[in-house]
């Protein structure tokens, strides 16, 4: 690494102290921003934090001048967040950061307006991404990794901050959105619930204020969430919003929405196109949607046993195992379909023999009384209607809508 | 020796601290050029280590062998007290060579630590040999005294006694480190340094007229030849001279007001020991040289360093070197030893062999208060407390120079304690000679005494002395079997029967009088209280300082002893604001932070280290290594709670436990404050004496980023861990209210048998339940985690799932055996794994948990049939196929179906 000259050095980290000044004292948040965001390795950030650490006392750069001394606490731990990042100790980076965002948080609030908005947000954004990676490192180093949590707590401080009735408030939702991101790479949702309170009931925000980038964020968040309390019909509502919301040209959002969305559909009885899963790359859904219109109990626990550590991770191998029951239905429909063929008056008198060798057939080795219970369980949840002999080992359907469909409600429970 | 050389002259190297080793230049003869060049160069700082040494000569004469040593190669006896090091030293001696490397390694950390001082490299070399080969001798006689002294110290090495601490830390560093000094007046309690501090300010000026004057007269003789030494290459001589001196000196010192005052305490505390002439002469050296030395010492370093040295003594010339360079910090130096030794006579005599408990507390009550005194010169009443824990015989030390260094830029901590208690060994082994602010560092040299004190007797004769204990039924009985011992050792000592009466053989002495004890005691207690006043006015200056009067040391009041906590507050008060004034206030504060966690250290090491040198020359290694690596300081803050954990760890009763840990939070805030305190030196000079668990601790404290609390428990845990001795098997559970007694805990064999008696009972429910209780308790409470572990929390989970205890079962048994599992015990994971996931499904609300626990499951784990069954009860519950469930009950394996039988009567099926 060619190292520059003193007087390089020098005047790099002049520059910057002038561009920071000038950004401030002209409002010019997008040049502050990017001042910022040292993630990004742009070339400027990068020469300057080799300048730092080649002209090691930059702090007196920063006293020399009234207008770069106000600004001391910012600055000190900026420079020092650039010099440990540029020498890859995320760790002291991380340290460095909190500091200089804890300055720069108390200056922000007392700025009036909220020109700086974007500055937070990239903040918000960068200590997020650097607490994972020094997590990282002080995982691969034997410590306990708690930086992730710690810029958690910082956040709910900038929420505060910014949770209020001046203009600043549209910030609150970005805010909100690294939380999320924060919490559930911590598997710590249930932090999510406070913040969700504050930001559906306080009379403050006007969801639609936001930006929409944010709101489709939260959406996606949000439905996430309702996906783990299985309340189909609010997740398909919200992950219906972020995907219609969202950046169509964003197939990775999208493809990350499909994830729980499709499986909520398939819940709700709504079976997906075959090019939407080959668009987006969900094919581990493909079988489960085929077995779901093929009646085909086999194929649907091949399919979960196949991705089910896909499916377990992200959380959608229960509501898929859940898709069981309407995949009785259908089996139970087809031979209705077939016994109607051979003959239409008996046809809804349904012979348990009959499934259990339909299951048989299917290497589902079940016999009378577990499909028996299949079956109860079935009638009770009303995917199929009508009665059970029990003496008799019949299943007796009703002449009326048989098997109802879903049509978007979900299954009885 | 070789090695320590070469050890010491890397440390030499890689630290600044010239003055250091040239220090050890001086102290051999060849040294003497060396002499002249360090006290150029890092000034009072290396001087002062001369000194100390020169102390810790003395020490060792009255080890006797040492002394002769020390008389005809005085310079090496010095090096000697360099090394509060010293006791390294002695234990090296000792042991040999080999140990003397060691220490000199812990020295060499020292050093390092003091590198800012920038001692010359080279001069270390001559020293260590000198040091080694002279000092040696001596000091394995003291070791003997320490290691009966050994165990007070260690409680005085709890914060209380972290002046003690700081004694044997200010060893080291007083060798290399002034710094290390005054992080050791830090210790005993800030209120040392800042009681030095302000010595430095206000007082220096007094102190060095009173103190010169006094010196002058007194050490008149022994002053010039200091001065010559100084710069020539007379050390010898003036070793010589200075071990005259020693005897002289004391008596001169009496003269001075403090050092009457001093004196008087000396005397009492002669007598308890019943130490040598040797004694009595060292302690009223000290008082003269402290007094007048103190204060007027302050001065001197102003000016000439040369005449405080001369004052200081033998043990002085390190002294002379650090008053060559930073006078102030040898005239402290001396006012410290002899209020250490005023204290630690006392003290130590009761102590002594023991180390009781009691005693402890009385000495480090003592020595508290001495460091109150002395708080005008912080160094001295550190020093004390470590005198008193290790050194009866406490000839001189002068640790408070090095405190008041610290205040000004010149610490020289000297202590140097006179083993005289045990055997006569003096051991000035405080050398307060940091350069510039390392004055705490003589506490630790205190220790490091103690330390060589307790090697240097017979092992014959600790079993003498335990077996004379063994017959004591109390604690006054305690108290005046030691007093009697210590009269029986001294007089062994100097008929030179040590060694060769045969020990096993003598016939136990009639246990004594207790009353006669208690007098004493009182006596001794009495002793410190007057010595206080002399020395409270330092407290009351301090508090002074608080308002900014540097003068107040003049006025010596009387403060009631009571008043300790006060004291000690208005000390760390003063500490604070000494650092401030200190040039690098920063620097000047690690360096206090230094040497407090030097003494904690030392003492521990000191006491462990005499019976095991060779892990202290391991820890010394590391300690270099954490030299290297103590950059931050927050990371030395750590590594001070650390220590102080240790140092509380050491604490033999849970009383004097708490006390300490109350004290140490005191402590704490006040290092809170200190943020910038150094671990360095701490870390050089402690990690040299750490057990190797405590090493280890210690690492482990400095990985923890920002825990240092997080690491003080560790190493808490560490050093408490009780060993059991009950042999009963059944116990009842009792849920502990305090610190375990060992008493009435069992040992594994024992809780083995526990287990089977309880397995194969036919009691009830609830008896076993309680009696599994009591097994988790003392293994938790011995730390114990093994398969045996296991097998208890499996067991009582398995009888809790039979009766269908499940709160019992969930938040005892399951998390711990999560936990013990995730270390890699092997048990019965799958069977619990299995369970666990049933758990999960009976609380079928918590759709993560259940994709959790599904989700960590292993391969491994899938195939196995308990698990397999669990999850078949999992798919069969949630598609609602009850047939399958009580099918999947019937054919459950383990007890399984005790839990599916809940799970029925949960959900209602």
């Amino acid at each position: 690494m060619a190292y520059p000259s003193m007087g390089e050095a020098h005047r790099r980290i002049t520059d910057y102290l002038n561009n920071f000044s000038d950004a401030v004292s002209d409002q010019d948040v997008a040049s502050l921003a990017q001042l910022f965001s040292f993630s990004s390795n742009s070339p400027s950030l990068l020469s300057l934090a080799d300048a730092l650490n080649f002209f090691q006392d930059a702090n007196r750069l920063i006293k020399q001048s009234d207008k770069f001394s106000q600004f001391g606490e910012i600055l000190a731990p900026l420079f020092r967040l650039l010099q440990s990042y540029r020498l890859g100790n995320l760790v002291d980076a991380y340290h460095a950061f909190e500091k200089f965002a804890n300055a720069f948080i108390q200056e922000f609030r007392n700025w009036e307006s909220s020109w700086a908005l974007q500055a937070l947000y990239v903040i918000a954004y960068e200590i997020r991404v650097l607490a994972e990676r020094a997590d990282r490192e002080l995982a691969s180093n034997g410590k306990s990794p708690e930086k992730l949590k710690g810029a958690g707590s910082f956040l709910m401080k900038v929420f505060g901050v910014l949770a209020g009735k001046g203009p600043k408030r549209v910030g609150a939702l970005y805010v909100t959105c690294q939380l999320f991101k924060i919490y559930f790479k911590l598997g710590t949702v249930h932090l999510c619930r406070s913040v969700i309170r504050s930001i559906e009931t306080a009379r403050i925000f006007d969801f639609e204020e936001f930006p929409r980038r944010d709101k489709v964020t939260y959406m996606y968040y949000t439905g996430r969430l309702e996906v783990f309390n299985e309340n189909f019909p609010a997740a398909d509502h919200k992950l219906s919003y972020a995907l219609t919301h969202c950046n169509p040209l964003r197939e990775a959002n999208i493809r990350m929405i499909l994830k729980y969305l499709i499986p909520v559909k398939l819940s709700l009885g709504i079976l997906p196109n075959a090019w939407l899963l080959e668009k987006y790359n969900l094919l581990e859904y493909s079988n489960v949607v085929q077995a779901l219109k093929r009646g085909d109990l086999r194929l649907l626990r091949h399919a979960l046993q196949e991705h089910e550590d896909r499916f377990l991770r992200s959380g959608v191998y229960l509501v898929l195992e859940k898709l069981e029951l309407q995949v009785y239905q259908r089996l139970v429909k087809k031979i209705y379909i077939i016994q109607k063929q051979k003959d239409p008056s008996k046809a809804h008198q349904l012979k348990l023999e009959v499934i259990v060798k339909a299951l048989k057939w299917l290497e589902m080795d079940m016999d009378l009384d577990e499909v028996e219970c299949i079956m109860t369980i079935l009638i009770y949840k009303n995917l199929v209607k009508g009665y059970f002999a029990h003496k008799s080992k019949v299943v007796v359907l009703s002449k009326q809508d048989p098997f109802p469909k879903l049509n978007g409600k979900p299954v009885n429970s | 020796m070789m090695n320590q050389a070469t050890n010491t002259q890397t440390l030499a190297s890689l630290d600044p601290n010239s003055v250091e080793s040239r220090y050890v230049v001086n102290a051999s003869q060849g040294q003497t050029s060396s002499y002249v060049p360090s006290t150029a160069g890092s000034e009072a700082a290396s001087w002062n280590m001369y000194r100390v040494d020169n102390h810790s000569v003395e020490n060792g004469s009255f080890s006797n062998s040492t002394y002769h040593h020390v008389q005809q190669t005085e310079p090496s006896t010095r090096t000697v007290q360099d090394g509060s090091n010293a006791a390294s030293l002695a234990t090296s001696s000792s042991l040999g060579t080999t140990n003397a490397q060691p220490d000199y390694s812990g020295y060499n950390s020292y050093s390092n630590s003091t590198d800012p001082y920038s001692y010359g490299s080279t001069g270390y070399q001559g020293y260590y040999n000198g040091y080694q080969q002279q000092p040696n001798p001596s000091y394995s006689q003291p070791v003997g005294a320490y290691q009966n002294t050994g165990a007070p110290y260690q409680p005085l090495s709890s914060f209380p006694n972290t002046g003690s601490y700081a004694g044997p830390a200010s060893y080291s560093s007083t060798y290399y480190n002034p710094g290390d000094y005054q992080t050791a007046g830090g210790y005993p309690s800030s209120g040392y340094s800042h009681q030095t501090t302000t010595w430095n300010e206000g007082n220096y000026s007094n102190y060095t007229t009173h103190q010169y004057s006094n010196y002058t007269p007194d050490t008149t003789g022994a002053y010039a030849s200091g001065n010559a030494a100084t710069n020539s290459l007379h050390y010898q001589q003036h070793y010589k001279q200075w071990s005259d001196y020693y005897n002289p000196t004391e008596v001169s010192c009496a003269p001075g007001t403090e050092n009457l005052s001093i004196a008087s305490k000396s005397t009492q505390v002669s007598q308890v020991p019943g130490v040598s002439g040797g004694y009595a002469t060292s302690n009223s050296q000290a008082p003269p040289s402290f007094t007048p030395s103190w204060r007027p010492e302050p001065s001197s370093s102003q000016t000439p360093s040369l005449q405080p040295g001369a004052t200081v003594t033998g043990g002085y010339d390190s002294y002379w070197k650090h008053g060559a360079s930073s006078f102030q910090n040898q005239h402290p130096t001396p006012v410290q030893q002899h209020f250490q030794k005023a204290l630690d006579s006392k003290p130590s005599y009761d102590n002594f062999q023991e180390q009781q408990k009691t005693a402890c507390p009385q000495g480090l009550n003592l020595q508290y208060p001495v460091a109150q005194q002395s708080s005008q010169s912080y160094q001295p009443p550190l020093q004390t407390v470590q005198s008193v824990d290790t050194r009866r015989v406490s000839k001189v030390q002068i640790q408070t120079n090095p405190r008041i260094a610290s205040n000004l830029p010149l610490g020289l901590p000297k202590m140097d304690k006179d083993g005289s208690n045990n055997n006569t060994t003096a051991k000035p082994a405080y050398i307060s000679v940091s350069l510039t602010k390392p004055i705490e560092k003589v506490l630790p040299n205190d220790a490091a005494d103690s330390v060589l004190k307790v090697g240097m007797f017979p092992k014959s004769l600790k079993n003498y002395v335990e077996r004379a204990l063994g017959q004591c039924e109390d604690e006054k009985q305690m108290a005046a079997c030691q007093a009697v011992m210590k009269e029986i050792i001294t007089k062994a000592t100097n008929d030179g029967t040590l060694h060769t009466r045969d020990w096993d053989a003598e016939p136990l002495f009639p246990i004594p009088n207790a009353d006669m004890v208690d007098k004493n005691s009182n006596l001794q207690n009495p002793i410190p209280v007057s010595a206080i006043p002399k020395y409270k006015s330092p407290t009351k200056r301090s508090k002074s300082r608080w308002e900014p009067l540097p003068e107040e040391k003049l006025l010596d009041k009387l403060d009631p002893v009571n008043s300790y906590a006060a004291k000690y507050s208005s000390w760390v008060h003063v500490n604070e604001k000494d650092r401030k004034p200190a040039g690098a206030s920063s620097e000047g504060k690690t360096d206090i932070m230094n040497s407090i966690r030097f003494p904690l250290m030392e003492q521990k090491s000191a006491s462990k280290t005499v019976q095991r040198p060779v892990k202290r020359q391991r820890l010394a290694d590391g300690n270099a290594a954490d030299n290297g690596d103590a950059s931050s300081d927050s990371d030395k803050e750590q590594n001070l709670t650390a220590y102080y954990s240790g140092a509380i760890a050491l604490a033999n009763t849970p009383e004097e436990r708490k006390r300490r840990e109350n004290r140490s939070k005191r402590f704490e805030k006040v290092q809170g404050n200190r943020a910038q305190i150094n671990h360095f030196k701490a870390k050089n000079a402690g990690s040299g004496n750490l057990y190797a668990r405590r090493a280890s601790a210690m690492v482990l404290s400095k990985n923890f980023e920002d825990g240092g609390s997080r690491a003080v428990e560790d190493i808490d845990w560490d050093a408490l861990t009780v060993k059991g001795t009950c042999q009963e098997i059944e116990k009842r559970y009792l849920r502990l209210t305090s610190a375990p007694d060992p008493s009435t805990v069992r040992p594994e064999e024992v809780l083995e048998k526990a287990l089977l008696t309880v397995q194969n009972s036919q009691k009830n429910y609830l008896y076993k339940c309680d009696q599994l209780k009591s097994i988790r308790q003392d293994l938790t409470v011995q730390r114990i985690r093994n398969q045996l572990t296991v097998k208890v929390y499996e067991t009582h989970a398995r009888l809790s799932l039979e009766v269908g205890d499940l709160p019992e079962y969930n938040q005892q048994c399951q998390s711990q055996l999560k936990i013990l599992y995730g270390e890699g015990i092997e048990g019965c994971h799958m069977e619990f794994s299995a369970y666990h996931l049933l758990c999960v499904i009976m609380h079928s609300n918590n759709n993560r948990d259940l994709l959790s626990s599904m989700s960590r499951l292993s391969d491994e784990a899938k195939k196995d049939k308990a698990v397999q069954h669990a999850l078949a009860v999992r798919a069969a519950v949630t598609s609602g196929n009850y047939v399958m469930f009580f099918r999947l009950y019937k054919m459950a394996p383990n007890l399984n179906t005790c839990l599916m039988g809940s799970l029925c009567r949960e959900n209602a099926i």
